[in-house]
C-alpha cells in the first residue's frame, strides 16, 4: 500500500492531510500521488491552486520532455481535480475557487486535448448534457461537462434552455446512451420530467440513461420524475455516468 | 418572540407585519412571503398572467393583491422576479410565458470592469422599475390600512451575477478582490436609488435579495464583501428591509446578524431552531417552509408540518422559503396562515 511519505509535492501532501477525510478517499489519493511522476504532481499542485498561467506552462513543458498527454491528463490534471472535488463537496472551498480551478485545468486542456483526439483514444462513452427548457444558469453542468470530459468521456454541450425535442434530437445524432439535465430554478425543474415523458412518447427512453442534478434537485425529486440518477455536485456526476455505463455494459 | 400572546389585543396584517419585523409582540405569528406568491392558479383567477404581470403596473397590482385576498397572507409582494432592476440598467431578459418567470440572459453581461458600470439617467422610469413603483402606489391605495406592502430592490452582489455574469463575477472576486468591491459601490447605487423610490411609492418594507449563497461562496466572502454594504443599505432605506439570501446560510447568519437589517429570509436547508439560536432576536427570521419538495410536491398536512416547526422553533414570519413555484397549489398555500391559526389557538388553550 502506499504511503503519503511516497509523495514528493509537499503541497499535495498537506492538501490530503488537510482536507481528505474519508480513509478510502485518502488511500486512493494517495495511491494516486505515490505513483505520479513529480512534474505531474507539480501541474495537480498548480491546478489545485487555481494557477492557470502555471498549469499551462507545467503541461507544455511536460509535453515536450516527451510524457505521455494521457498521462498528464490522468496524474496531473484529473488527480488535481479529485482533490478540488473533494474539497467542495466538504465545504473547503466554493464556486468561485472551483471555477479558478476549473480555468486552470482548461489551460492544460489546451495542449492535451488535440494529441488525445488525433491519437484515436477510444472514450468511455458519449454523453449529452444541457440546461433544461427555461433556465439559464449553466455553471454547475459546465463543472460537470469539464470533469465528466476530464474522466474520458466525449460531452455534446446543448447549452441552456434545452427542450426535449433539442434533448432527443441530439441523443439520436450522436448516438449517445447518457444524458444528463440541470435546472437552477423551481420554476423549471418540472421540465426535467416533461423531458423524459417525451423520451417514453418517442419511444426513446429504454435507449439511453438520464441524470438530473441542480441546487433544488434532490434525490427524491429525481425518483419522482424517473431519472435514473441524481448527481449532488460535479463529482457525483461522473461517478454516476460510470456507473450508469457500467450497469449498461452488464445488461 | 411573543407569537400569540393572548395580552396582545387583535391586530391587522399590516400591523402585525411592522410588529413582527420590530420583534415586537404580536397577536399571531404573521404569514408573509417576501419574495413571490405568484402561481399559475392566481394568475388564470385574476387574469393578470406572466410575463405581462412583470411588465403592467395594474396587472401587477393585481396579482399581487392575490396573496392577501386568496391566501391570506398578512403582506403583499408585487415584485415577482429578480429581473426589474437589471432590465432597467439595460441586461438583456428572456420573458418567457406564463409558466415561467423571466430571466435575466446572464451569459451576454452588459458590464466587464468598474468603469463600464453606470446607472442610467431613465433608471426609475424604465417600464420595468416604473411598474414596481406605480403597482406599490396602487396597492397601497387600496390594502394600504390592512396589510404591509412589500417592495424589492436587488442588492450589488445580485446585480453583479445580471450585469456581469455568473462565472466572470465570481472569477473577479477571487482574482481582484478591490476591483470587486468598487464594482459592488458602483452596483450599490441602484439598489438605494429604487430602494428610495419604493418607498417614496409607498412601501412599508422592502426585500433585498443579494444572492451570496452558501450553495455559491463562502460565509467569509459574505463579510469580506457584503456585512458593510447591507449596514449601509439598513442606514439609507428607512424602512424594515428583509434581507434574502438563498441556500445554505448558516455560516453567514452572525455576520447577517450585524447588519441592523429588519428580518432574513432563510431557506429551508438551514434548520429553523438553529437559526433562530444564531440570531438570538438580534433580526427577525421569515421563512421557510420548502418549496420545491413540500409546498409543490407534497399535501397540506405536510406544509402543517413546517409551518409548526417554524412556529416551535420561534421565527418571527412564517412563509415560503423563496418565490413559490408557479404550478404551487393555492390549497397548499392556504393551508400556511391556516396552520399558524391553529396553532396560535393551540398555544393560547395550553396556556
Amino acid at each position: 500500500m502506499a504511503n503519503i511519505a511516497d509523495i514528493q509535492n509537499e503541497f499535495i501532501r498537506e492538501e490530503i492531510e488537510e482536507f481528505i477525510e474519508r480513509p478510502e478517499e485518502i488511500e486512493r489519493t494517495v495511491g494516486v500521488f505515490a505513483k505520479a511522476r513529480p512534474a505531474m504532481q507539480d501541474i495537480a499542485a498548480a491546478l489545485i491552486e487555481g494557477e492557470n498561467d502555471t498549469v499551462d506552462r507545467l503541461t507544455a513543458a511536460a509535453l515536450e520532455d516527451g510524457i505521455e498527454a494521457l498521462e498528464i491528463m490522468d496524474d496531473g490534471l484529473i488527480a488535481g481535480m479529485g482533490v478540488v472535488g473533494i474539497k467542495f463537496r466538504e465545504n473547503f472551498i466554493f464556486v468561485p475557487e472551483v471555477l479558478a480551478c476549473a480555468r486552470a485545468m482548461k489551460a492544460g486542456m489546451v495542449h492535451i486535448e488535440p494529441i488525445l483526439s488525433a491519437s484515436g483514444v477510444e472514450p468511455l462513452g458519449r454523453v449529452i448534457m444541457g440546461t433544461v427548457k427555461g433556465d439559464l444558469h449553466d455553471i454547475g453542468k459546465n463543472l460537470c461537462i469539464m470533469m465528466l470530459r476530464g474522466a474520458g468521456f466525449v460531452v455534446i454541450d446543448l447549452g441552456v434552455d434545452t427542450s426535449a425535442d433539442e434533448f432527443i434530437d441530439a441523443i439520436e445524432e450522436h448516438e449517445a446512451t447518457l444524458m444528463g439535465m440541470s435546472a437552477l430554478l423551481t420554476t423549471t425543474m418540472p421540465n426535467m420530467g416533461k423531458t423524459i415523458e417525451a423520451f417514453i412518447d418517442a419511444d426513446l427512453r429504454d435507449d439511453v440513461k438520464i441524470m438530473v442534478g441542480g441546487a433544488p434537485v434532490t434525490q427524491e425529486f429525481a425518483d419522482d420524475m424517473g431519472a435514473d440518477g441524481y448527481g449532488k455536485d460535479a463529482l457525483a456526476c461522473v461517478e454516476l455516468a460510470k456507473n450508469l455505463l457500467s450497469a449498461e455494459v452488464e445488461a | 418572540m411573543d407569537s400569540g400572546s393572548q395580552s396582545v389585543p387583535s391586530m391587522n396584517g399590516r400591523e402585525r407585519v411592522m410588529a413582527a419585523l420590530r420583534r415586537e409582540p404580536v397577536d399571531r405569528t404573521p404569514v408573509c412571503n417576501p419574495t413571490s406568491v405568484a402561481t399559475v392558479e392566481l394568475m388564470d383567477l385574476v387574469d393578470a398572467p406572466f410575463p405581462e404581470a412583470n411588465q403592467q403596473a395594474e396587472l401587477m397590482a393585481r396579482l399581487a393583491a392575490t396573496g392577501y385576498t386568496e391566501l391570506g397572507f398578512d403582506c403583499i409582494m408585487p415584485v415577482f422576479t429578480i429581473i426589474q432592476d437589471s432590465s432597467a440598467l439595460g441586461c438583456k431578459i428572456q420573458w418567457e410565458q406564463k409558466d415561467n418567470w423571466p430571466t435575466v440572459k446572464m451569459r451576454e453581461p452588459i458590464w466587464e470592469t468598474p468603469d463600464d458600470i453606470r446607472i442610467p439617467p431613465d433608471f426609475l422610469t424604465h417600464r420595468d422599475t416604473h411598474c414596481v413603483l406605480e403597482a406599490i402606489r396602487i396597492l397601497k391605495k387600496e390594502y394600504g390600512n390592512e396589510v404591509a406592502i412589500i417592495g424589492k430592490t436587488m442588492g450589488p452582489w445580485s446585480l453583479g451575477y445580471h450585469c456581469m455574469g455568473v462565472e466572470p463575477f465570481l472569477l473577479m472576486s477571487l482574482d481582484d478582490p478591490g476591483k470587486t468591491k468598487l464594482c459592488l459601490d458602483r452596483m450599490k447605487e441602484a439598489t438605494i436609488q429604487f430602494g428610495i423610490a419604493q418607498v417614496e411609492a409607498g412601501a412599508d418594507a422592502i426585500t433585498l435579495p443579494d444572492h451570496a449563497t452558501g450553495d455559491l461562496v463562502s460565509g467569509e466572502y459574505y463579510r469580506r464583501y457584503l456585512r458593510e454594504l447591507h449596514i449601509e443599505f439598513a442606514e439609507k432605506i428607512k424602512i424594515p428591509i428583509i434581507l434574502h439570501i438563498c441556500g445554505k446560510t448558516m455560516d453567514r447568519m452572525e455576520y447577517i446578524a450585524q447588519t441592523g437589517m429588519a428580518a432574513f429570509h432563510y431557506d429551508s436547508k438551514n434548520e429553523p431552531r438553529e437559526s433562530v439560536d444564531i440570531m438570538q432576536n438580534r433580526i427577525s427570521l421569515v421563512g421557510n417552509i420548502n418549496n420545491p419538495e413540500t409546498l409543490f410536491a407534497k399535501g397540506p398536512e405536510e406544509v402543517r408540518q413546517e409551518v409548526v416547526k417554524n412556529l416551535d422553533a420561534g421565527v418571527h414570519m412564517v412563509g415560503p422559503e423563496c418565490a413559490i413555484p408557479l404550478q404551487t397549489s393555492i390549497e397548499n398555500l392556504k393551508e400556511i396562515p391556516l396552520a399558524v391559526r391553529d396553532w396560535t389557538r393551540e398555544q393560547a388553550a395550553g396556556n
